[in-house]
C-alpha cells in the first residue's frame, strides 16, 4: 500500500513527500473541478465565452452575467468552502477521539444545527415582526449557526472539568444531549405544517440551491478562518493518536488541543450546515480515503482533506445542478448515495487495516 | 542534578493511593522502583512526568518544581515510556518515532536520528513497517526509540535528561530484555537520568544503581540494590519467601522466586 | 416560517411595484409554478405561451410533457433560468428566497398569483392569471364556468339537508390516521362543498388517536386516489377498516368512503366548483 524507497536517504516508513506530492494534485483537480463546474449548468451558458466578452469589453447578455456572477460564482465558492469546511471538520474530530468513524456530529454540531433550522422553519413566524424584519431570509441560516454552537457550548461545558475536557464523557453526554434535541425537535416538527414539513425535509437533504454573495460573506470568513488555522493542530493530534498521557509526554498542550479542535469543528461545520443543510458522508470518506493513501499523519491530512473535500462537493454539486435539470436533487442525496456505496467498498478492501 | 520526589501524597478518586512517599533520583544511575502489584509504582511514576499532580508534596527536576511547567518545557529534558500504548491509526514506526522529535534539537528532516533511534533498540529494519502489525514486544521497543529521540543526548547545556521507563522490559523475550536495560544502563552510564519501573528482580539487581521498594503505597526500603534486596524486606513486601543466591563469577545476584516455600 | 418572510417580502415588493399583476401580453416562454396556475393557464386556453411547469402541476396531461423545474419550494436558480422564461407565474410560496431574489435581479418578471379558496378567492385568482398574461378578456369564460358551478352547488347546498361531517385522512401511516384540522385546503373544500369538518379543534394535518376519531364521529371519510385508475381502492378501505377506531364511526357502518383525485379536490383552481358539487352529490349521495 506504501510505496517504500529503502534505497538513497529517503527513509522508508516517512510518507510525508507522497502528502506533499498528493497536495499538489488535489490542489490541480480542484482548479480543474472549478472550471468545470463554473462551466457547467444548466443553462448551458459559456463561462470561457462570457469571461472572454467581459475582458474584451463586449456587451454581457443580463442573463448570462446573473448565471455566472450571481448564481455559479458564489455557488462555486459556497461548494468549495462547504466541503473544505466538513472534510477537515471530520478529519479534526477523528483525530481528536482517536477513531476513524467520528465526525463533528459527536459534538451535537449537526443536531444542534438542525434544531435550530427547524424552530426557525416552525416557530420562526411567531416572533416579533421587527425581528423577523431584520433576520428576513437568513433566519434559518443563523438560527442553525446559533443552535450548532449552542449544542457544542453546553456538551463543552458538561465534558470539562477543572480546566480538562474528557472526551469520553463528551461522546456520552453526545448522545444524551442528541436523543433530548431529537425529543425537542420533534415536539416542535409535531407543531410544523405541511410546508414546514416540505421545508424541513429539504433542509435536511442539504443543498448549495440558496447559495448567495450575502450567505457568502457572512459564512464564508469563519469557515475560511477555521481552515487556516487547523494545520496548527497536525502535531498535537498526532500525538493524541498516542493517547493523552503520551501526547503530553512530548510537550503537547492537550487541553489547547481539544479546545481548538471543538472550536475549529464548530465553527466550520456550524458555518457549513448553516448555509447548505445537511450534507453527509464527506466528513468520513474523505478523511479515511487520503489516510489510506498516504497515512494517518495529521501533518498533510487536513490541508489535503480540505483540498479533497471541496473537490467531491462540487463534482456532488454538479451532479446535483444536471442530473434532472431544470430541476435539481438535494446534495445530500448524492453524497450519500456516492459516499455510502463508496465507503463500504473501501472498507472491504481494507478490512485487515482496520481490525490491525 | 537529581529528580527527587517528596513527601508525594496522591489521591485517585477518593482512594490515597501514595502515602507521602519520597525519592531521589541522581542522574548517572539507573534507578530501579520495585514492588508488588498495586504498591502504586506507576502512580508515583505518573506523578514524577506531570501527568497526575500530588494532593500534597513536590517533584523537582534538576532544581525545577515540575508543577510550574508547561509540557513543552518538560519534553526537552525528559522523556516517557508507558507500559502500553494503544494507536488509533495505522501510523508506520518511522511516523511514530517522529512524533517524539521537538523540533528544539534537530534542524534537519530528523532521518538520522529515527534510524539510529530503531537501530539502538534493534530494530534498524522496521522503519515501513505499520505499527499495528509488529508484535507487542516490537512495538514496545519503537515506543523507546520514541522516548529517545526525544532526549538523544543524556546531558544537555541546561542539565541532565531523564527516561522514564514504566516495565520497559515486560512483554520482551531475554535477548531483547538485555538490549533495552543495557541501552538504559548505557543512558545512565553517559551522564542521563534513568528510571524504571521493575518487575523482574534478577534483572533490577543485574543493571540498577539505587532502588525504591514499595508497599501499600509507601516506599518501605530505598537504597544501593545491595541494601534493598534482601531476603528479609523482599519476602515482607512480596508477602511471600524469596532467598537470595549470591553467584560467586560476577558478583551479580539470582533470586530464585519462591524458594524456600 | 420561510412562507411568512417569504409572503412578506414578496408583498412589500408587489406594494413597491403595484397592488396588481402587471400585463405581459409579449411574453411568449412562460413558466408556471403551483398547479392551479398551470391549470388556470390552460383554462385561459394560453397553454401555447407555456413552456415548463412545477412538479405539483400535473394536470391537464398535456403539462406532464412539459420540462419540470422542480418543487416549487425548492427551486434551482439556474435550472429556472435554463429553461428562458420570460415571464414566471407562481403562486404564494415559490422559494427558496434566493433563487427568487436571482430571478428578479436576472430582470424577469415575477409575478406572484394571490391564493384563495372560496368563490371570490378563486375568481381573483383567475383574473390575475389573465391579467398577467395580458389577456384579460379570456378570463370570462372560465369565470362563469366557476361561478355556474359555484351556483349549482350553493342551490344544492341550500336543499335543507342536515350537515353531514367529514374526515379527511390524508394518509394512515402504520395504522395511524393523518387526518385534515382546520387551515387546510381540504376543510376549505369540504365547507365549500357544504359539509363539515369532523376534526374540530386541530391545527393542520395531524395524527389522530383511537379517542379522537371516535369523538370525530364522521358520517363520510374522504381520501384521495393514488394514481390515475385508482387501482388500490379496496386495498385502502380495507386498510382504513382494519383499524378499530375507524370502523366503529358511522361513515364505516354505512360504507360511505369516497375517494378523489388530490390535485382536483384540493388544487383551487378553476375546476375547484366542479369538485366541490361532485364532493357534494358524493356527500350527500345527489346527482
Amino acid at each position: 500500500m506504501v510505496a517504500l524507497d529503502a534505497s538513497g536517504e529517503r527513509l522508508a516508513g516517512d510518507r510525508r513527500h507522497l502528502g506533499r506530492s498528493l497536495a499538489f494534485w488535489l490542489f490541480a483537480l480542484l482548479a480543474a473541478v472549478a472550471m468545470l463546474s463554473l462551466g457547467h449548468g444548466a443553462s448551458g451558458v459559456s463561462a470561457p465565452q462570457v469571461l472572454l466578452d467581459w475582458f474584451t469589453g463586449h456587451e454581457i447578455a443580463r442573463t448570462d452575467r446573473v448565471v455566472l456572477f450571481d448564481i455559479r460564482l458564489p455557488r462555486l465558492l459556497t461548494g468549495m468552502l462547504v466541503g473544505a469546511g466538513l472534510a477537515v471538520s471530520g478529519a479534526v474530530m477523528q483525530g481528536l477521539f482517536r477513531n476513524p468513524l467520528a465526525d463533528p456530529g459527536l459534538l451535537g454540531v449537526s443536531a444542534g444545527a438542525s434544531l435550530g433550522a427547524i424552530a426557525a422553519i416552525v416557530l420562526g413566524g411567531l416572533l416579533p415582526p421587527a425581528i423577523l424584519a431584520a433576520a428576513g431570509w437568513h433566519l434559518v441560516p443563523l438560527a442553525a449557526f446559533a443552535g450548532s454552537w449552542l449544542a457544542m457550548a453546553v456538551l463543552y461545558g458538561i465534558a470539562t472539568q477543572q480546566g480538562k475536557t474528557s472526551v469520553a464523557t463528551m461522546l456520552l453526554a453526545g448522545i444524551a444531549i442528541a436523543a433530548m434535541i431529537a425529543a425537542v425537535s420533534g415536539l416542535i416538527i409535531y407543531r410544523a405544517d405541511d410546508q414546514q414539513l416540505r421545508d424541513l425535509t429539504f433542509w435536511s437533504l442539504g443543498s448549495l440551491a440558496g447559495a448567495s454573495w450575502v450567505k457568502l460573506l457572512a459564512a464564508g470568513p469563519v469557515i475560511a478562518a477555521a481552515l487556516v488555522v487547523s494545520p496548527l493542530l497536525a502535531r498535537g493530534l498526532n500525538g493524541l493518536a498516542l493517547g493523552e498521557a503520551a501526547a503530553a509526554h512530548v510537550g503537547i498542550r492537550v487541553q489547547r488541543v481539544k479546545t481548538a479542535a471543538i472550536l475549529i469543528t464548530a465553527a466550520a461545520t456550524g458555518a457549513s450546515v448553516a448555509i447548505s443543510g445537511g450534507i453527509g458522508f464527506v466528513g468520513i470518506v474523505v478523511p479515511h480515503l487520503l489516510r489510506l493513501l498516504t497515512g494517518p499523519d495529521h501533518r498533510w491530512l487536513l490541508v489535503n482533506s480540505g483540498l479533497l473535500g471541496a473537490s467531491v462537493l462540487l463534482v456532488a454539486d454538479m451532479v446535483s445542478r444536471t442530473i434532472i435539470a431544470p430541476a435539481e436533487l438535494p446534495i445530500g442525496i448524492i453524497t450519500a448515495m456516492i459516499g455510502g456505496p463508496f465507503f463500504l467498498w473501501v472498507l472491504l478492501s481494507n478490512r485487515r487495516m482496520l481490525d490491525g | 542534578m537529581r529528580l527527587q520526589a517528596r513527601d508525594i501524597r496522591l489521591y485517585l478518586g477518593r482512594a490515597e493511593i501514595l502515602h507521602g512517599v519520597d525519592l531521589t533520583a541522581h542522574a548517572g544511575r539507573l534507578t530501579a522502583i520495585i514492588g508488588p502489584n498495586g504498591s502504586g509504582k506507576t502512580t508515583l511514576l505518573r506523578a514524577l512526568t506531570g501527568e497526575i499532580a500530588p494532593a500534597s508534596g513536590n517533584v523537582v527536576m534538576n532544581g525545577r518544581d515540575i508543577a510550574g511547567m508547561r509540557p513543552g518545557e518538560l519534553a526537552p529534558i525528559r522523556a516517557v515510556l508507558p507500559q502500553q500504548s494503544v494507536l488509533s491509526f495505522p501510523f508506520t514506526v518511522a511516523e511514530i518515532v517522529r512524533i517524539g522529535l521537538t523540533s528544539s534539537h534537530v534542524q534537519d528532516d530528523g532521518h538520522a536520528l529515527i534510524r539510529a533511534a530503531l537501530s539502538r533498540v534493534g530494530l534498524p529494519d522496521h522503519a515501513g513497517r505499520l505499527y499495528q502489525e509488529l508484535s507487542g514486544g516490537e512495538q514496545q521497543r519503537v515506543q523507546l526509540a520514541r522516548a529517545l529521540v526525544q532526549i538523544w543526548h543524556p546531558v544537555g547545556s541546561d542539565g541532565p535528561r531523564w527516561l522514564l521507563l514504566d516495565e520497559p522490559v515486560s512483554s520482551l523475550d531475554i535477548a531483547q530484555q538485555l538490549t533495552v536495560m543495557r541501552l538504559a544502563a548505557e543512558y545512565a552510564r553517559q551522564g542521563g537520568g534513568v528510571v524504571a519501573i521493575m518487575h523482574d528482580l534478577n534483572l533490577t539487581a543485574m543493571f540498577a544503581d539505587h532502588v525504591l521498594l514499595m508497599q501499600e503505597g509507601r516506599a518501605v526500603a530505598e537504597g544501593s540494590p545491595v541494601d534493598v534486596l534482601t531476603d528479609h524486606r523482599l519476602s515482607g513486601a512480596y508477602g511471600c519467601c524469596l532467598q537470595i543466591n549470591h553467584t560467586p563469577s560476577d558478583g551479580v545476584w539470582l533470586l530464585p522466586q519462591g524458594a524456600g516455600l | 416560517m420561510i412562507r411568512r418572510v417569504s409572503q412578506a417580502a414578496a408583498l412589500a415588493l408587489s406594494l413597491a411595484l403595484s397592488a396588481q399583476a402587471e400585463p405581459h401580453p409579449d411574453a411568449q416562454r412562460v413558466l408556471a409554478i403551483g398547479g392551479s396556475v398551470t391549470e388556470i393557464i390552460y383554462a385561459l386556453g394560453q397553454q401555447d405561451r407555456l413552456i415548463a411547469r412545477d412538479t405539483t402541476s400535473s394536470f391537464p396531461a398535456e403539462a406532464q410533457e412539459l420540462p419540470d423545474v422542480g418543487y416549487m419550494r425548492a427551486l434551482s436558480s439556474e435550472g429556472v433560468l435554463s429553461v428562458k422564461p420570460d415571464l414566471i407565474l407562481s403562486e404564494e410560496g415559490a422559494g427558496p428566497p434566493e433563487t427568487i431574489a436571482v430571478l428578479k435581479e436576472a430582470g424577469i418578471p415575477f409575478e406572484t398569483i394571490p391564493s384563495g379558496t372560496d368563490a371570490e378567492g378563486l375568481t381573483a385568482k383567475i383574473e390575475a392569471v389573465a391579467e398577467a398574461l395580458g389577456v384579460p378578456e379570456a378570463a370570462a369564460s372560465p369565470v362563469a364556468a366557476l361561478k355556474a358551478d359555484l351556483d349549482k352547488l350553493s342551490a344544492a347546498v341550500g336543499g335543507g339537508a342536515p350537515s353531514k361531517r367529514v374526515m379527511f385522512v390524508l394518509s394512515l401511516q402504520g395504522g395511524r390516521v393523518m387526518a385534515a384540522g382546520q387551515g387546510t385546503e381540504a376543510d376549505a373544500i369540504i365547507r365549500l362543498a357544504g359539509a363539515e369538518n369532523a376534526v374540530q379543534g386541530v391545527d393542520g394535518y395531524k395524527p389522530l388517536t383511537d379517542e379522537a376519531i371516535t369523538a370525530a364521529a364522521p358520517d363520510t371519510i374522504l381520501m384521495m386516489k393514488r394514481g390515475a385508475n385508482d387501482s388500490d381502492h379496496a386495498a385502502a378501505t380495507e386498510a382504513l377498516m382494519a383499524i378499530p377506531a375507524v370502523a366503529a364511526t358511522p361513515a364505516a357502518r354505512n360504507g360511505a368512503v369516497i375517494r378523489m383525485d388530490g390535485l382536483y379536490l384540493l388544487g383551487f383552481g378553476p375546476r375547484t366548483g366542479q369538485a366541490a358539487l361532485d364532493l357534494h352529490d358524493a356527500i350527500y349521495g345527489g346527482a
